[in-house]
């Protein structure tokens, strides 16, 4: 069963990997998100996510379901909402599975949907003002 | 929170929609007949006093077992409380559903004869009863020859109408589009057409309309344009001038399956929208609407209940909650704000109007992504009373 979580306090990776580890599995698969701190060439201060939570809510489950019937896994993605500081992880995705190969691509499937289909958007905040990410164009912010 | 956003909307050309003479939810219900069949076990008038119950403001009942052949007359005291009934529930409309054995159109003489004195008996239990449409099936040819089938149903409708206008009956006959079924009469619209261009101009001759039925035996609903088309052909083959009720029902089956499986309004083939246009449809809104849907203990309040907000979401607009998202809200607010829309608006109309009220989000449409109630959805979605609209851009999650 996926589980998955839109939450405002810091992700413990290990707690997440820690709730795939059936001993049913040989491989843990992990992607975690990590913020940076700079982005076109400038220098980030910080970012904030927001998100439509329950529809992002709804949207992980259907990708993290969707991975676990195409791959025979276990799929766990966590994302963090708010302000959240560079070397901080924003998302994690932890899958585990009988075997590695299985465990990458959905790992992989599962980190590029929710890019594309949850609505979840950051906003960074530079030295010279805010900036809304919006795919790949980044807007001012007032 | 809430006064916030709603002094935001007040900035916007609310106009509009303010000159608009909207009715109260009491005149809709009021102005719009619309009901179900009815059970009468245990007496005729329950079926205006449980149909009042859930809400009717029109019913359908069978005046006879619909399986048996004969009918001992009806008993004065029956008839009385049935009166009686009406007048207290202030139920406007009423329309009897004929035995389902009765074939007009039966190649065989002696259930032809059989048939004629039962719906005989329909139309004298109509007549005391003061309900002033009997809807019949149009009989089926049993494969002995449509032609033929035809001009016995138009032999049998001339006959009983011209017997009844000599005793000065006003209860009339509503022919019933029908699924098609076997070898069913009466579900091309040609056919009812020849039939009453054989008896000829009948005030006491009509047409009962069941969405199921049409659906089932080719006539699609379900957009705008095959709602148009098909009513387009109602109008050709039979006269919209004709059309006496509409039967309400969801299909369960497919287009031009020709299985008749009645649905839950909303839940079958045909869907809510087609119904949202029925009950809207300005040229209709004067023909009493029934559900014969199934689990009518149970079902009949839910699929009225429905109806009834299908068609307020029509008078009165529809009103919907809009929330933007991404650097939009910077503009917009982030809260969701309520916004009147006119009835049947898609998305698409919904969008232009956004990008039109405000400067810096007119782009919406060729870089956004669309969610009604949490769902991503197409361009062409209608929407209707309650729904939630999110506009996505695009996302940066992750
Ligand atoms: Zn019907
Ligand atoms: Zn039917």
């Amino acid at each position: 069963m996926s589980e998955v979580r839109i939450v405002s306090e810091q992700l413990d990776v290990l707690k997440i990997c820690a709730s795939v580890s059936d001993s049913m599995n040989g491989a843990i698969c992990t992607f975690i998100g990590q913020t940076r701190n700079n982005a076109r060439s400038r220098e980030v201060a910080y970012l904030e996510y927001n998100a439509y939570v329950p529809m992002a809510e709804k949207q992980l489950k259907i990708i993290s379901d969707e991975a676990e019937k195409r791959w025979g896994c276990s799929v766990v993605i966590h994302h963090r909402l708010g302000r959240v500081d560079p070397g901080e992880a924003s998302v994690i995705v932890a899958v585990g599975s009988p075997h590695r190969g299985d465990g990458f691509e959905a790992c992989r499937f599962c980190i590029d949907t929710l890019k594309k289909d949850v609505p979840i958007w950051k906003k960074e905040t530079c030295p010279d003002g805010s900036f809304w990410i919006e795919g790949d164009e980044a807007i001012n912010a007032d | 929170m809430k006064s916030e956003s709603e002094n935001a909307a007040s900035e916007e050309p609310a106009h509009e929609l303010q000159s608009i003479d909207f009715p109260s939810p009491d005149s809709i219900e009021h102005s719009r007949l619309m009901g179900a069949h009815m059970p009468t076990a245990g007496g005729l008038k329950l079926s205006l006093i449980s149909g009042k119950k859930i809400g009717c403001t029109a019913i359908q009942l069978f005046t006879g077992s619909p399986r048996q052949w004969s009918h001992p007359p009806l008993k004065e005291s029956d008839i009385r409380a049935f009166h009686e009934a009406r007048a207290e529930t202030g139920i406007e409309f009423t329309v009897a559903h004929d035995s389902y054995l009765i074939n007009l159109a039966a190649p065989a003489a002696d259930v032809l004869e059989r048939s004629r004195d039962a719906f005989r008996g329909e139309l004298d239990r109509a007549e005391v009863l003061a309900i002033p449409w009997v809807v019949t099936h149009m009989g089926a040819h049993l494969d002995q020859g449509e032609d033929e089938a035809i001009q016995r149903l138009i032999d049998s409708l001339k006959l009983i109408l011209e017997e009844t206008d000599t005793l000065g009956y006003s209860s009339g006959v509503a022919l019933e589009t029908t699924a098609g079924q076997g070898t069913g009469l009466g579900w091309r619209f040609e056919q009812i057409g020849r039939v009453l261009d054989g008896v000829g101009p009948h005030p006491r001759l009509g047409v009962c309309l069941d969405t199921c039925h049409i659906f089932v035996a080719g006539y699609d609903i379900r957009d705008e344009a095959s709602y148009a088309a098909t009513w387009a052909e109602f109008d050709k083959h039979i006269g919209i001038d004709k059309l006496k009720v509409i039967h309400a029902n969801d299909a369960k089956k497919t287009l031009g399956s020709r299985v008749d499986r009645h649905e839950h309004i909303g839940e079958g083939e045909i869907g809510r929208d087609a119904f949202a246009r029925l009950v809207t449809d300005p040229k209709l809104l004067h023909i009493p609407i029934i559900l014969e849907t199934p689990d009518s203990e149970t079902m009949h309040e839910v699929n009225l209940q429905r109806l009834k907000r299908l068609a307020s979401g029509g008078a009165m607009g529809v009103q919907i909650s809009v929330q933007c998202f991404g650097h939009y809200t910077d503009v917009y607010g982030s809260d969701a704000r309520e916004i009147r829309i006119q009835s049947g608006w898609t998305l698409t109309d919904l969008v232009k109007k956004l990008e039109s009220e405000y400067a810096s989000m007119s782009d919406l449409a060729a870089r956004c992504r669309f969610a009604v109630n949490e769902e991503y959805s197409k361009l062409d979605t209608i929407l209707q009373e309650g729904d939630v609209v999110a506009v996505i851009p695009p996302m940066s999650g992750g």
